[in-house]
């Protein structure tokens, strides 16, 4: 029999979703990746095997997005609006360390992906400057 | 037998009408009933609310700012999250959740297409004490929510959907 239950019963879940706000930030997770990148790179510049470099283009390019992710979650998540104020140039920067990884899934330009490294660097650079490492490290940053 | 020929044969074709018309709703996918897991939409949606949702509204025009939609997660797409539309930008949505500290949303996996949203939500029914529809933007205080649990203020419509098999 039809109840006003089993009318309303619910079909299914639906989250209100959160990752776990750990609270653990590092320009390093994105430089590791890079760095995969550019050797990558340089593996592929050297190999005449077809397969092997097809697997460094498909690698590449999940390592590039992967630093992309890694960009985003440090400028959304970590960066606050105060530290703009020591750094105005932030946003600035972010926004072409992201395109930059773009550009470095997109080709296989060594220098494109070194162009890369040295903006995480400076990303780096403000991450310190704010006190990242004593903040969001556990027991500061391993040396 | 007397009721269905007495003053009360009106209100029961009524209501086993809206009853069939619901169902019906449902079975076409116009209507569904879900619940609510997880705290990012807190303190607007709660764990284990249930919530009435239907989808002819963005059949006819996009999703507008402030209002609370399903959709499937980009990242995990066997999952379907709820969040609240806090921008509308051309083709594209920005999606928060009403607890922005602990939300995984548009700052994570980014702007969604309008096309990607079809639910949207319509009220809430469970439980009793908080029926009614949403707020239409995010509460920027947070409310002072009595824990659940508090005084029962409906218990007849409580007990008519907990208590199983009167209908």
């Amino acid at each position: 029999m039809l109840t006003l239950r089993t009318l309303l019963r619910p079909s299914r879940r639906v989250h209100a979703h959160c990752d776990i706000p750990c609270g653990v930030y590092d320009p390093e997770q994105a430089r590791i990746e890079a760095e995969s990148c550019l050797r990558i790179i340089e593996k592929y510049e050297t190999s005449d095997d077809k397969v092997f470099r097809a697997r460094c283009l498909h690698v590449k390019e999940e390592r590039a997005e992967l630093v992309k992710h890694h960009l985003d979650v440090l400028w959304h998540d970590y960066f606050k609006p105060e530290h703009l104020d020591k750094f105005p140039d932030l946003h600035e920067t972010f926004w072409k360390a992201t395109k930059q990884a773009s550009k470095v899934k997109q080709t296989v330009d060594a220098g494109a992906a070194r162009e890369l490294l040295s903006m995480i660097d400076r990303i780096d650079e403000m991450w310190k400057a704010t006190g990242g490492p004593e903040k969001t490290r556990v027991n500061g940053r391993p040396g | 037998m007397s009721g269905w020929r007495g003053p009360a044969r009106p209100l029961l074709l009524l209501l086993g009408t809206a009853a069939a018309l619901f169902a019906a709703s449902r079975a076409l996918r116009r209507i569904d009933a879900v619940e609510v897991e997880g705290a990012s939409m807190a303190p607007s949606l709660l764990p284990g609310d249930r919530l009435l949702v239907e989808s002819w509204t963005y059949a006819r025009r996009a999703p507008r700012a402030g209002e609370v939609v399903l959709v499937t997660d980009p990242r995990s797409p066997s999952r379907e999250l709820i969040k609240r539309v806090a921008a509308v930008d051309g083709r594209h949505l920005d999606l928060r959740g009403d607890a922005p500290a602990s939300s995984t949303d548009s700052r994570h996996f980014g702007r969604l297409p309008v096309a990607a949203v079809r639910w949207r939500v319509a009220l809430r029914y469970w439980p009793p004490r908080r029926f009614g529809g949403l707020p239409a933007a995010r509460p920027s205080e947070p409310l002072d929510l009595e824990p659940l649990g508090g005084e029962p203020a409906c218990t007849a419509f409580e007990a008519l959907i907990a208590g199983g098999e009167q209908g």
